[in-house]
């Protein structure tokens, strides 16, 4: 193997910005997360959740009873926000530890970027995997009903809008959480492990201790329920929701910006370099 | 003129382990040797001086910028390769380095043009588009070489780039080096426990052992500093020969069969005096201290020595 002479010197260029540098490192990261798993999950999230709100809305429209609460049915059973975690877990667990566990995060950090700089891309990167799983759907299914004439524009338009405020809330809270568990480990394993045994755990263990002692504040542990509650009001369902629908959007906004704060914090703890 | 290097007292503290103790040292813009035995402290002060850890105690700059107040500037400007393995394993090496030159800042079509430039200088030509899973240590240590220069920093940081590598990829890696050095106003800063590496190619060094600064300032000057110290062999009792040197004003050291002492005002008489009287031979009288690896070990476990800095 031969050495060749350099052929460049000096460059003389404009830098890019650094919010382009954030979305190299984002982009890459989307792609990079593009695995069976998360494709699974996105894809099941369309089939199953446009095959609901189009049926539901087929028979309402059928009975003459279609409103925009015909279109919350996908949140009424706990299968949507089920893949909603599947997919914060396969695409967010090793967003971060994968890096700190290849030491690759030592060679973004040595780049002209700071830390929050880093953590936004991985944010985002996570976060566009969870709005594909928790919006898209939601706003597909509104626009074939649209398409398909089954339901007034005006409905199906307040229908979009209720599938985007509950989808963003979920991928707040879905991104923070995943963001949380893989910083605190260099395994992807250990940090999936972690998301889906909390989260699960959450939604079955608040179920069961409301059951017995009958607190109101217990189920506001389960992001489940708490998604239930705001999609409940948001499409303008009748009845009374497990949690106050307000505080429950509080608690997800909340939590998911605390645990996305807590991923910065414990990234300053991280040793970049091996001595 | 700025000084491309300096720190002042700079101390780094990791728990009980105080990787960095009282660092003092300014370094002019070259080719530098950063010094040390496994431990030294060298891969934190390079983490330092780029911005990425805080010191604890002391304060640094490169290129005339504080690293506390200007990480990312100082970022923009220098390349680091660093001495772990933290290459992303599923991208090809064109990919990865682009990817790189990217996050630096560099225009996509840019990155893609500079990533082949280097590539291609470093040596990795069809490579370049396998996935970096499948290569040999020796091309990964080129590749990290690739990304730490693709956008043309004016300083590079090298640590310990032979690290894994046989004797014909270490000449080979060498020999990039010796090159980039060569190019405009490149400096870089070459950290390494295996001294020979720097031999030949570093105009300056700083050493360091056990996080403090043994010496630091131009090769010449500091081999002349110690241009007084000399090694002798004996044939016969080098005990009675020690003891003679001894009586004769000077302070000879015998390690492993070897009598080290130090000139006075460059007067060799002694040695063949105290040679006669005690009926042993001289076999060799010589410099002790004629490489950078001499100086080191002339200067572990002594207290700091070398020009004003």
């Amino acid at each position: 193997m031969t050495i060749s002479a350099p052929r460049y010197g000096s460059l003389p260029f404009a830098r890019t910005e650094r919010a382009f540098r954030v979305l190299a490192i984002m982009k890459r990261e989307v792609v990079r997360r593009a695995r069976w798993g998360t494709l699974l999950a996105v894809g099941l999230s369309y089939a199953i959740v446009i095959l609901m709100v189009v049926f539901d809305a087929e028979f309402a429209s059928f009975i003459g009873n279609l409103t925009t609460a015909t279109f919350e049915a996908p949140f009424e059973s706990p299968v949507w926000p089920f893949l909603m975690l599947i997919v914060a877990t396969t695409a967010g667990a090793g967003t971060i530890a994968e890096d700190v566990g290849n030491r690759s995060i030592t060679l973004y950090l040595s780049r002209p970027i700071h830390l929050v700089d880093y953590l936004a891309a991985k944010a985002a990167a996570c976060a566009s995997w969870l709005v594909i799983a928790a919006v898209g759907p939601g706003v597909v299914g509104a626009t074939i009903v649209a398409a398909l004439g089954l339901a007034p524009a005006a409905v199906c338009l307040a229908s979009l809008g209720a599938f985007v405020v509950v989808g963003l809330l979920a991928a707040v809270f879905f991104t923070g959480t995943a963001l949380a568990f893989s910083s605190l480990t260099n395994r992807s394993l250990y940090a999936g492990v972690g998301i889906f045994g909390v989260i699960l755990s959450l939604y079955v263990g608040a179920a069961v201790v409301a059951g017995i002692t009958g607190s109101v504040y217990v189920p506001y542990a389960s992001p489940v329920t708490d998604l239930r509650s705001v999609a409940l009001t948001v499409f303008g369902v009748g009845g009374t929701p497990d949690t106050d629908p307000l505080a429950s959007a509080l608690v997800l906004l909340g939590a998911g910006v605390m645990l996305t704060g807590f991923a910065y914090w414990r990234l300053t703890r991280v040793e970049v370099v091996g001595e | 003129m700025t000084a491309l290097l300096e720190t002042r007292e700079l101390s780094r503290r990791f728990g009980e382990v105080e990787a960095l103790q009282g660092v003092t040292f300014s370094i002019p813009e070259g080719a530098i040797g950063l010094i040390g035995p496994n431990g030294a402290g060298k891969t934190t002060l390079l983490r330092v001086l780029l911005g990425l850890i805080p010191s604890t105690s002391g304060g640094a700059s490169v290129m005339g910028q504080d690293t506390s107040l200007h990480g990312l500037s100082i970022r923009e400007r220098v390349g680091y390769m660093p001495e772990d393995d933290c290459l992303l394993p599923e991208m090809t090496g064109i990919g990865f380095v682009a990817y790189m030159a990217r996050v630096s800042g560099l225009p996509k079509e840019l990155a893609f043009s500079r990533a082949h430039e280097v590539l291609q200088f470093t040596g990795l030509r069809e490579e370049r588009y396998r996935k970096i899973s499948e290569y040999s240590v020796g091309m990964r240590q080129r590749v990290k070489l690739a990304q730490a220069i693709v956008h043309d920093p004016p300083l590079c940081f090298l640590d310990e780039p032979t690290s894994g590598l046989d004797p014909q990829g270490r000449e080979e890696m060498l020999g990039l080096i010796r090159a980039l050095s060569k190019i405009g106003n490149h400096s870089f800063v070459l950290s390494t426990h295996l001294l020979p590496d720097t031999e030949g190619l570093c105009d300056q060094v700083l050493l360091l052992n056990a996080g403090r600064r043994l010496a630091s300032g131009r090769v010449d000057e500091l081999l002349a500093v110690k241009n007084e110290d000399r090694v002798v062999r004996v044939k016969g009792d080098p005990s009675r020969f020690v003891a003679a040197l001894s009586a004769k004003g000077l302070t000879p050291r015998l390690a492993e069969g070897e009598v080290r002492f130090t000139l006075l005002q460059g007067d060799t008489r002694p040695v063949f005096q105290a040679a006669f009287e005690t009926g042993t031979e001289v076999r060799y009288l010589g410099r002790s201290v004629s490489t950078i690896e001499d100086l080191f070990l002339s200067l572990v476990n002594v207290v700091p020595v070398g020009p004003p800095t």
